[in-house]
């Protein structure tokens, strides 16, 4: 099966896209990160969840875990609610910072997809008509292409 | 020929330590690889030589606390204190902060310093931030107090060390000694924190309840490991405190402690060595072997000499000097390199002294000078550019000049007062 077949339809998000409508959305299909888009609708870089809960969670709380246990509902709600009022541009890391983009063509094979995620340690990556219009038609996840790798089980 | 070689190495050495041009501890690695290969310093005198070989009794002292150390993180009683703290005060904004500093002050003395900001610094971002209050003020009031709190004791802060083990100066002397006028250099410390932080003291008390929400109990991580801990804690300075009468070196103290602690916690390796700064131990290493070889090829005996003399029995003026100028030169390099490179020179004034004490309390005077220097500027001890980093990571930047506009002041009074006591306890009378 080619990228093209694997791929899903994937919500389009840009950098000035409202950062707790991505997270929404991101929690709502239960996917891993998001692909973020240029203007022209080229992907840009991929926002994995766990940048949105570094954006989040205070790096002295990531730093020293034990001290988040002091924490009650009412603080762990205010920390949440840092995502109303900003954009996706401030969950991204800094422009030096971001990675190499995890793209395939759309007539790339599963294992060549699961090359690229393995070597970026990405858990998605974008598929691009990178001979057409060169725009986004989708993107494909770890768990669905595992899916698919994956033999069969006849049971445990 | 070879002494001129020595002198260049040694002083290209600490051109690059001060100026950070390399890393500090390449840098005196570099240094300790030239004084091997002008064929100053062998194995003999690097290992095993006590007079100018790396002197393990601090090495092995920093290492056995930093293993301490490591274990009393696992429990979260530093979490626990400062919420205590914070909440016993109501969340009123200048006690909750003359609590945190006194708290820094004395865990600085009991640990490192650096150590003690690492710990109390993300707590600290806590209360704040639940109290609305800008944490800045209270982040830098607590670096410039654990300098202070560093300066009581013998493992307080590593020039301590230094001092001590060349020296021969026990716990006591230096707690007898340093203890009194550290209390009162807080005292004077907190009466600064309220004129100088005086714009953050914003009480809004309806952030109080935020504050008074925490719960304290559920960081306490392991409460058998966290009494344990205590016990072994309290162990180790009985056994620092009674060095006379058991005669064990400290650095065998704190060794026993963190072999006792390893023992007791049962944590794994990686857990109970995070806190040991191999870098930091490399660097004493490098250290101690250029320093050595500058005894080896006679400076340090030239240069004592010609001190000894020009001091004669001034001891009141090799004091001030001692201390303002160490205060200084701390200021503005690493006071580690500094004290290491100085400690020889002391040790000669005081030798020539024959035991008095106007030329013992030199050495107080060094301590004093090189502890509470490092106040002065944002760079001038470790725990200060720790905490700047930590303000940076969480969004609050401290620039150099905004530290240095407040560690100035509190270094310059300080080191005044520390100058007085001097004056009064061992020249005046």
């Amino acid at each position: 099966m080619r990228a093209g077949e694997l791929a899903q339809p994937f919500p389009m998000v840009t950098p000035d896209t409202e950062a707790i409508v991505a997270a929404q959305a991101m929690a709502g299909a239960r996917l891993p990160g998001l692909i973020i888009c240029d203007e022209n609708g080229r992907p840009y870089t991929v926002l994995p969840g766990s940048q949105v809960l570094r954006f989040l969670v205070p790096d002295y709380l990531q730093k020293t875990p034990g001290l988040a246990r002091a924490l009650d509902e009412r603080a762990s709600d205010e920390l949440f609610r840092k995502l109303e009022h900003t954009t996706v541009r401030t969950l991204l890391p800094a422009p030096q910072d971001i990675d190499e983009l995890p793209v395939v063509d759309v007539d790339a094979t599963a294992v060549e997809v699961a090359a690229v995620m393995a070597r970026m340690h990405s858990p998605l990556v974008a598929v691009v008509d990178e001979h057409g219009t060169g725009r986004i038609i989708g993107a494909i996840t770890a768990s669905r292409l595992l899916d698919h790798l994956l033999p069969t089980s006849s049971g445990p | 020929m070879t002494t001129v070689l020595v002198v260049a190495a040694f002083v290209g050495a600490y051109v690059l330590i001060a100026t950070e041009r390399i890393h500090r501890v390449a840098a005196a690695l570099s240094g300790a690889a030239a004084m091997v290969l002008l064929g100053v310093v062998d194995a003999e005198v690097a290992f095993f030589s006590e007079e100018t070989g790396v002197d393990w009794n601090v090495i092995f002292l920093l290492l056995g606390m930093m293993v301490i150390v490591s274990v009393l993180k696992q429990t979260g009683v530093f979490d626990y204190l400062a919420i205590w703290a914070a909440k016993r005060t109501k969340g009123r904004p200048f006690p909750t902060m003359v609590l945190l500093v006194c708290i820094t002050a004395v865990a600085s003395a009991l640990l490192d310093n650096v150590t003690t900001v690492l710990l109390i610094a993300p707590v600290t971002l806590l209360v704040c931030h639940r109290l609305g209050l800008p944490p800045v003020p209270f982040l830098i009031a607590e670096a410039l107090a654990s300098n202070i709190g560093g300066t009581a004791t013998l493992i307080g802060d590593p020039p301590n060390i230094i001092i001590a083990s060349r020296a021969g100066l026990s716990f006591n002397d230096f707690l007898l000694n340093l203890g009194p006028i550290v209390v009162v250099l807080m005292v004077v410390f907190i009466g600064l924190c309220r004129v100088l932080f005086r714009s953050a003291f914003h009480y809004d008390p309806d952030r109080v309840s935020a504050l008074m929400a925490l719960d304290e109990r559920e960081v306490i991580r392991d409460r058998g490991l966290l009494v344990r801990s205590g016990i072994v804690l309290v162990l180790v300075m009985v056994g620092f405190v009674a060095h006379s009468a058991l005669h064990i070196e400290p650095s065998m103290v704190a060794l026993l402690g963190a072999g006792a602690l390893v023992a007791l916690s049962k944590l794994d390796p990686p857990e109970f060595l995070e806190e040991v700064e191999w870098m930091t131990l490399v660097f004493f290493m490098g250290l101690f072997v250029m320093v050595g070889a500058l005894v080896e090829v006679g400076v340090i005996e030239r240069l004592g000499q010609a001190v000894t003399e020009a001091v004669g029995d001034q001891y009141l003026l090799a004091g001030s000097v001692l201390i303002w100028g160490s205060a200084l030169l701390s200021g503005i390099v690493d006071n580690i390199p500094y004290v290491a490179t100085v400690t020889p020179l002391v040790q000669n004034l005081v030798d020539a002294g024959q035991g008095a004490p106007e030329a013992q309390a030199l050495w107080w005077a060094l301590a004093l000078g090189a502890d509470l220097g490092g106040n002065a500027t944002a760079v001038g001890a470790s725990a200060n550019v720790v905490v700047i980093g930590i303000a940076a990571r969480n969004g609050h930047p401290i620039s150099f000049w905004r530290f240095t506009r407040y560690g100035a002041v509190v270094a310059l009074v300080t080191i005044a007062i520390a100058w007085l006591y001097l004056w009064l306890r061992y020249y005046a009378f």
